[in-house]
């Protein structure tokens, strides 16, 4: 795979080509046993792979934080033990050092400051410290992932190094690569079925019941798109039936599972998180409040979201504020996707909830041709 | 039919009215109107809470009463439903409202305070008209429209203390800060 990482993750040369793929009903990964883990090879999507970033002086992203000299080394541990005891908030410092030290000069990172043309007020600092006025200094916004990127960022600030290892993406067991081939196969059933019979657009969107490695969910792995449990939710794009334009597949899914929630009542023993602990620490700076808790109640947290084509940026953006864990599609959206085609939505800078996004490439691909294309200028 | 500073500002504080009903019900307070040929044709707030479901912006539920209602969604009229329409916002939309609004067509967005955590018209990336899109055409987002006021009630949401939270963090020394200073 890693020589497909055109920075869409080898998506770009992916051609659907349906008379190199094997008529057989069931791929490989149906033989062997059920929790074993699957190379990466024979996973039967692609991995999107954000393309590398800040590599270079002028893509370090950087955030405005106070910091305070402190020329006392004597002053040095009082200050320690001043920051620990003090309400500065430092999860949004948490990839940095606290201190830098040139010189004879000690430099102590305080707090982070969003929008600096709005802080009109620094941190306020102990009384019985010797110490001169805070100033603000641009810091790097995130962990250097690279040994390049780090030499880059220590320049601005010391930086933890933390580079993505190859064991950081989550493995897949043959059981659970089945559960995905049946809820693929169920998504493109569902979209064919609405396309053919009803005139939609022919795009689903199904959020099968999580995956379970017990003997029980594995009965159910091959079964039909019928065999859907309690917990399964299906929806189909109404926009032509319902004339109304943004009564997309995956939107309908997120509004029938809000509704299922709320119609079941689970939701009262679900926390409503209007807010995220990180948000909290800004609150208090002058910045202007930020907009992460505008309603999250994380519906999808865990959850992983079939669907036949790559949602628009509308969708993707949906599906990061329910906190979807992953999102499978089938077919990419080059003109207007939100999960690698016009854009990557999770992979912006500043979005609070990441989610994986792996493009389709096993057997439902044999079905992909049957009534599922759609123009390339739509919103999937 | 261009509105002049005063029916900004009039629409505004009718946007700013849905905000403070999100507010008293305990939403994250933004609010918004639509206006066709200077009338209000459509209001609405967050609901996110109220219909746990995280999508229900402000924008989508006022898109949705519109599109619910015949007399203002005449069919033929034109591709896009809110070509002759404005949106007074009193937050940047988000992300996923800025692309709602150029697949309805929007004709322009005024908005209160910019988002830079999810801002969908320039605060993380302008989907309104810096995107391009295949067939939906660009659409104008100013903001600066009582932003004071917009950013005074976020404060206020956030000054109080959230039993929502999942780990509720003690707000009882938090102070309402009132200076703002200009973007």
């Amino acid at each position: 795979p890693d020589q497909l990482d055109d920075g869409w993750g080898g998506l770009s040369s992916v051609d659907v080509d349906s008379g190199s793929v094997s008529k057989a009903p069931f791929p490989p990964f149906f033989r062997g046993a059920v929790d074993d883990i699957l190379p990466e090879e024979e996973l039967p999507f692609e991995r999107f792979k954000p393309p590398p970033e800040e590599e270079t002086a002028d893509s370090i992203r950087t955030i405005q934080a106070w910091a305070v000299d402190v020329p006392d080394p004597r002053s040095i541990g009082l200050m320690l033990k001043w920051l620990r005891r003090s309400d500065l908030d430092a999860s949004e410092l948490g990839h940095l050092k606290r201190v830098r030290k040139q010189n004879d000069t000690s430099t102590f990172l305080l707090s982070v400051s969003t929008s600096p043309s709005l802080s009109s007020e620094p941190p306020s600092l102990p009384a019985d410290i010797p110490l001169p006025a805070p100033y603000l200094l641009p810091v790097p916004a995130s962990a250097a992932l690279t040994l390049t990127s780090l030499d880059l960022k220590n320049a601005l600030w010391p930086t933890v190094y933390a580079p993505r290892r190859k064991g950081e993406v989550e493995p897949w067991t043959r059981g659970r690569a089945r559960w995905a081939w049946g809820a693929m196969r169920a998504a493109v059933r569902e979209a064919q079925q609405r396309g053919r019979d009803a005139g939609e657009l022919p795009v689903a969107a199904y959020v099968p019941a999580p995956y379970q490695s017990d003997a029980d969910a594995d009965a159910d792995l091959a079964s039909d798109a019928d065999d859907k449990g309690a917990d399964a939710f299906m929806a189909h794009d109404t926009r032509r039936s319902a004339a109304h334009p943004l009564r997309h597949a995956v939107m309908n899914v997120i509004r029938q599972i809000a509704d299922a929630r709320a119609r079941s009542g689970d939701v009262a023993e679900q926390p409503i998180h209007t807010s995220t602990p990180g948000d909290e620490e800004e609150n208090d700076s002058d910045s202007v409040p930020p907009l992460n808790a505008n309603g999250t109640n994380y519906l999808l947290t865990a959850r992983t979201l079939f669907t036949t084509h790559e949602p628009c940026i509308m969708c993707s953006m949906a599906l990061l504020h329910s906190r979807v864990k992953e999102v499978v599609y089938l077919l990419p959206m080059r003109a207007t996707g939100g999960c690698g085609g016009g854009t990557c939505v999770p992979a912006l800078p500043g979005v609070n909830h990441r989610f994986g996004i792996c493009r389709w490439t096993g057997d439902a691909v044999l079905e992909a041709e049957a009534g599922l294309q759609v123009d390339a200028s739509v919103d999937a | 039919m261009a509105a002049n500073t005063g029916e900004h500002e009039k629409f505004m504080a009718e946007a700013m009215a849905m905000a403070e009903e999100a507010l008293a019900a305990g939403e994250v307070p933004v609010g918004c109107i639509f206006v066709r040929e200077n009338t209000i044709i459509a209001k609405a707030r967050n609901r996110t809470n109220e219909l746990r479901n995280a999508t229900r912006h402000a924008e989508l539920e006022a898109i949705d009463e519109i599109m619910a209602d015949p007399a203002l969604t005449p069919p033929g009229s034109s591709g896009y439903p809110l070509a002759d329409t404005t949106l007074y916002v009193t937050v940047e939309p988000c992300i996923m409202c800025a692309s709602a609004l150029r697949q309805m067509g929007i004709k322009q967005v005024l908005y209160g305070c910019s988002n830079d955590r999810f801002g969908g018209c320039g605060g993380v990336i302008g989907i309104n008209d810096r995107l391009a899109h295949p067939s939906h055409p660009p659409y104008e987002a100013i903001g600066g429209y009582s932003r004071e006021d917009a950013i005074l009630i976020l404060r206020r949401f956030y000054v109080t203390e959230n039993s929502n939270a999942p780990t509720p963090k003690s707000k009882v020394n938090r102070v309402l800060k009132t200076e703002i200073l200009p973007p």
